[in-house]
């Protein structure tokens, strides 16, 4: 069965272009151009994935993830950025965004997230990565956080 | 002076880094895009050899696309380097008409994300002397407050008019805008560049109105 994906992002030719290139690679996805469009289907519909632009008019992403967490729980939620800063992704992760990835991105990577994604929601619930909590025995931050930053580090280093 | 000339020029650094923020923000979109293209185009070439016939119609319409990326991307870096560069501009003869578009454009994106559309009034030209960046600073900060209180669909129209040796310029809001409150936060975080422009900040709540009141000519 393909996977099943909700696409926000108010740029309607990223929206486009994204959707047509996670198609190709069998995937069902709905596109939309608002958090707020977005509620009303995912109370009605099973996703696998929500990929969500983190700046958008009306409520950006933090606040819609805050819904969407609300409305589901274990809604997998991954955010892209062109804005990346350290406070944000860490918001995010702590928020249960299952990860942050900064535009432009890697096809390869996001669908590797994807389907990552896919596999954490049907693993067994009170599983530690369903939840998508910083673990309380964790030395600081959660994996996907620290990728986060370590990847803007690399960037500054090179700048 | 040398305090308010170092408060000033603090203000301008916090603008500068808000709209190269911004800027940088939208630069990136649209490189995603540029991005999504050109792996499309791979994805495509990958399917066609695998027997899946290209179509050139399709072609054309993602070489289109890459080409309006493009040329959006390169109209944000000629904003981002005026801007640059008008940080360091000195006292000129410049149009409020001139001032009021390019402030507007800066602003666009952040207006855009609240629910604020920014408009020129016609037939407004007022020309005057100032430092543009100074002028467009403290413009910033009226419209910062404006979209600090936005609930959405909101317009703020702003105008200038001739009066004597000043220019008063207008930032018209809508009638439920809580003009005094966003004077009073106005007049006390752009202090510095009020005084820089040695200019008056004024409000008219029947009118929802923010007015700037600042010299035709200015003397240092």
């Amino acid at each position: 069965m393909s996977v099943k994906v909700l696409l926000i992002d108010d740029d309607q030719d990223f929206l486009a272009i994204l959707s047509e290139r996670l198609m190709i690679r069998d995937m069902d996805v709905t596109t939309v151009s608002s958090a707020v469009e977005a509620f009303s289907l995912v109370e009605s519909r099973p996703y696998d994935a929500i990929i969500l632009d983190l700046q958008m008019p009306e409520m950006d992403g933090l606040q819609a993830l805050e819904r969407f967490k609300a409305i589901n729980p274990n809604l997998q939620v991954i955010l892209l950025t062109g804005h990346a800063t350290v406070a944000k992704g860490v918001q995010a992760m702590k928020l249960g965004a299952a990860d942050v990835l900064e535009k432009p991105v890697d096809i390869r990577v996001l669908t590797e997230k994807i389907k990552k994604t896919q596999m954490q929601k049907n693993s067994g619930p009170g599983s530690e990565e369903k939840n998508n909590t910083v673990p309380s025995s964790a030395p600081g931050l959660s994996g996907s956080i620290s990728r986060f930053i370590q990847g803007i580090q690399k960037r500054c280093k090179k700048s | 002076m040398i305090r308010f000339q170092g408060t000033a020029n603090t203000l301008g650094l916090l603008f500068c880094g808000t709209m190269t923020a911004s800027m940088s923000h939208e630069i990136k979109n649209a490189l995603a895009i540029v991005n999504e293209n050109a792996g499309l185009l791979a994805d495509l070439v990958a399917l066609a050899e695998k027997g899946r016939p290209l179509n050139p119609e399709r072609l054309k319409a993602l070489a289109a696309d890459i080409s309006r990326q493009v040329q959006r991307a390169d109209s944000i870096v000629s904003r981002l380097n005026r801007f640059a560069h008008s940080a360091g501009q000195p006292i000129t003869t410049t149009s409020t008409r001139e001032i009021f578009e390019f402030t507007a454009a800066l602003a666009a994106r952040m207006a855009a994300m609240k629910g604020v559309t920014i408009t020129v009034a016609e037939d407004n030209t007022v020309l005057m002397q100032a430092r543009p960046f100074i002028v467009e600073n403290l413009l910033w900060i009226c419209l910062k407050h404006l979209f600090a209180v936005s609930t959405g669909n909101q317009t703020v129209q702003l105008g200038a008019e001739n009066a004597d040796s000043h220019v008063i310029i207008g930032l018209q809001f809508a009638a439920s805008t809580p003009v005094e409150e966003i004077g009073k936060l106005v007049t006390q975080e752009g202090q510095p560049l009020i005084i820089a422009l040695q200019a008056d900040v004024s409000t008219d709540a029947q009118r929802s109105l923010i007015r700037l009141t600042l010299p035709k000519k200015f003397e240092e």
